[in-house]
């Protein structure tokens, strides 16, 4: 595992183990050994690969003139998840859906916990005005409910950016999505860091790198981030988790790209066909589960990981 | 409570209302259909776009003319009007929904607290009993579901499949209906919406609580107390479950927030006449500035809740008063 070799490469550095807990092979088998990690991680992986190759397992992206059924039907031997008002096959649209919200919550999560960790080892690590600064700024995104936000800022960024713009084949439609979900909610990831890093900058390993006349912009680089990987990385799957739940939200609302079906465009649609009135389950129940699912997935990871690798929360047990 | 305590919370409170407002300042200048780029039609000579922008005020400077113009009228509600409802000042659009809404999100939270508040103190209190892992697992689904997706399967099985309660809406419209009538009507229409909300809020509470009453009971003084005799429910009652509520007062209010923006996406499932359905509304006739007004109520709304929980936060916690 990288996040534990990479701690230790910086106990060898410093000459001695700044606290971390963390080796490389207790790492996995503790994870592992815990129920909830273990059953995030086979969800996940199962999505993942339906991410990956959504065309190897349930052919093309159907659309309106590739329907493979008629609209509205329930589930058939030939249709095992049913059909949309359109006649699309709804178990083609969720495994497609899959890499849709999974791709912007990724790129959402890196946006995310790059501010974040940023912010978080600056304000915590340099102190002061700048410290104080940071904090405020935080506080503001802390309580400024990010949906809200983000439902004004949407249209203003699409207007700006155009709506026919793309970045790497995605339309802006699903960047405006992506860039507002990190600008929204990079703030307890800055919280989290700079409190860790607040008491590592009192570590000895810092005081004998500032001794031998190491800047600090080196010690933060070289220091202090390889001291926080493990925070930020039980931090970043949290945040996937929150990412891919605002996306369905804000997709959910109107915000999303009807050409492309991640689970709250496909959950969006089907409001707008009275599914849930005509009693249309099918329509529904897949695109809520998948939700359901890799949110639950990313949570109980996430916790799992934070309580492995975070010496603060293992005292606490 | 110290007089400073509460200065020093009302300071922030009041930076954090100004910078809302900056923001919306701003804002409202990049809008598409901002004033400035309406002047850019070709068919407006340059006479005509001079004598509007003196009557705008867009003559004069962005800073501080412009702002102070602003804030003075945002101070006097005058938060423009709206695109949708053909001119109506949005401050009355706002107010009309907002009503609903807080109906809605006020029970849900009220039902909220109390079943959320109780289950995680019980599966807390005894970690790995049955109420815990069965009462855990749910929360943790519920907390995983955003409240439309609870609440599209309540209509699937309780309004189309059953028939129970109507699929949408919060009256019956026509005839003529005694105050009795009137309210057992809305109460049927409000059932599947507030089960949503408070489903939903009871997953997140229910988790919260039940790990601040974990950490109570390694305190000093359950042990006290348990060397004194007392009975294990009292205990949990008198001793746990006072001091557990502590941070819960902070999250239910920073919660706010979040359960205002999470419940407007219930509302649209049930087509609640409230700020959700408005929000969509004036989402898709792109109203910018009724999503404005919108996001200004919600934003000052989630502040001054804070303000109120930091308030009693200190009252009730001697020790954060300093």
């Amino acid at each position: 595992m990288s996040v534990g070799t990479g701690v230790a490469g910086t106990d060898r550095a410093t000459g001695r183990a700044p606290g971390s807990l963390v080796r490389a092979g207790g790492f996995s088998r503790r994870l592992l050994g815990r129920t909830d990690g273990l059953v995030g991680i086979v969800i996940l992986l199962v999505f993942g690969l339906l991410a990956l190759a959504p065309t190897l397992f349930v052919g093309p992206l159907e659309n309106l003139t590739t329907t493979s059924g008629i609209p509205l039907q329930a589930p058939t031997a030939a249709h095992p998840f049913g059909t949309d008002e359109l006649g699309r096959d709804m178990l083609n649209l969720t495994v497609h859906g899959a890499r849709i919200s999974m791709t912007i919550g990724l790129m959402a999560t890196v946006i995310t916990i790059l501010i974040g960790s940023l912010v978080g080892i600056v304000a915590g690590f340099v102190g002061g005005a700048a410290d104080t600064l940071l904090m405020r700024l935080s506080d503001f995104f802390l309580v400024l409910p990010t949906i809200v936000l983000a439902l004004i800022l949407a249209p203003i960024i699409l207007d700006v950016i155009g709506s026919r713009a793309q970045l790497l084949g995605i339309r802006s439609t699903l960047l405006v999505i992506v860039i507002v979900i990190g600008l929204t909610s990079w703030a307890t990831t800055a919280r989290v860091i700079r409190s860790q890093v607040l008491s590592l900058k009192e570590r000895m390993f810092v005081d004998r790198a500032r001794v031998i006349g190491s800047g600090g912009g080196w010690i933060m680089r070289r220091h202090i981030l390889p001291n926080v990987m493990n925070l930020i990385v039980a931090q970043a799957v949290l945040t996937f988790a929150t990412a891919v739940f605002t996306e369905t939200t804000l997709a959910f609302i109107g915000l999303g790209d009807p050409s492309a079906p991640s689970w709250g465009q496909t959950l969006n649609s089907a409001q707008a066909a009275g599914a849930p009135g005509l009693g249309a389950w099918w329509y529904i129940v897949p695109p809520a589960a998948a939700v359901v699912l890799v949110v639950m997935a990313f949570t109980l990871l996430g916790n799992a990981l934070d309580d492995v690798l975070n010496p603060k929360a293992l005292s606490r047990r | 409570m110290s007089g400073r305590y509460i200065a020093r919370k009302l300071v922030q409170a009041l930076v954090t209302i100004v910078a809302i407002v900056l923001l919306n300042f701003v804002l409202f200048r990049m809008m598409p259909g901002s004033p400035e780029r309406a002047s850019k039609n070709p068919h407006l000579t340059p006479e005509i776009v001079a004598a509007n922008r003196v009557k705008w005020g867009l003559d004069k400077p962005l800073i501080p003319d412009q702002l102070i113009n602003y804030v003075e009228s945002t101070a006097a509600g005058d938060l423009g009007y709206s695109i949708k409802y053909r001119g109506q000042p949005v401050v009355e659009v706002v107010v009309d929904a907002a009503g609903p809404t807080v109906l809605l999100i006020g029970l849900g939270e009220a039902v909220a607290i109390v079943v959320g508040l109780w289950l995680g103190a019980r599966s807390g209190w005894r970690r790995g009993g049955t109420i815990d892992r069965v009462g855990n697992a749910l929360s943790l689904v519920f907390y995983s579901m955003p409240y439309f997706v609870i609440g599209m399967p309540l209509i699937i099985v309780f309004a189309a499949g059953l028939g129970w309660f109507p699929t949408s809406g919060m009256t019956t419209p026509g005839g003529n209906k005694t105050p009795v009538e009137a309210i057992v009507d809305l109460g049927r229409h409000l059932v599947l919406p507030l089960t949503a909300v408070a489903l939903g809020l009871i997953g997140a509470y229910s988790i919260l609580m039940r790990s601040s009453i974990v950490e109570t009971r390694s305190e000093d003084y359950i042990t006290t107390a348990r060397a004194k005799g007392l009975p294990d429910a009292r205990i949990l009652r008198s001793h746990a479950f006072p001091n557990a509520l502590l941070p819960m007062v902070t999250l239910i209010a920073i919660n706010l927030g979040y359960v205002v923006a999470g419940a407007i996406t219930a509302e649209i499932v049930f087509n609640w006449p409230g700020l959700g359905t408005l929000t969509v509304q004036a989402l898709d006739a792109r109203d910018y500035p009724l999503l404005q007004a919108i996001f200004l109520l919600i934003a000052v709304s989630v502040v001054i809740a804070n303000f109120g929980a930091d308030l009693v936060y200190g009252y009730l916690d001697p020790r954060v008063r300093a």
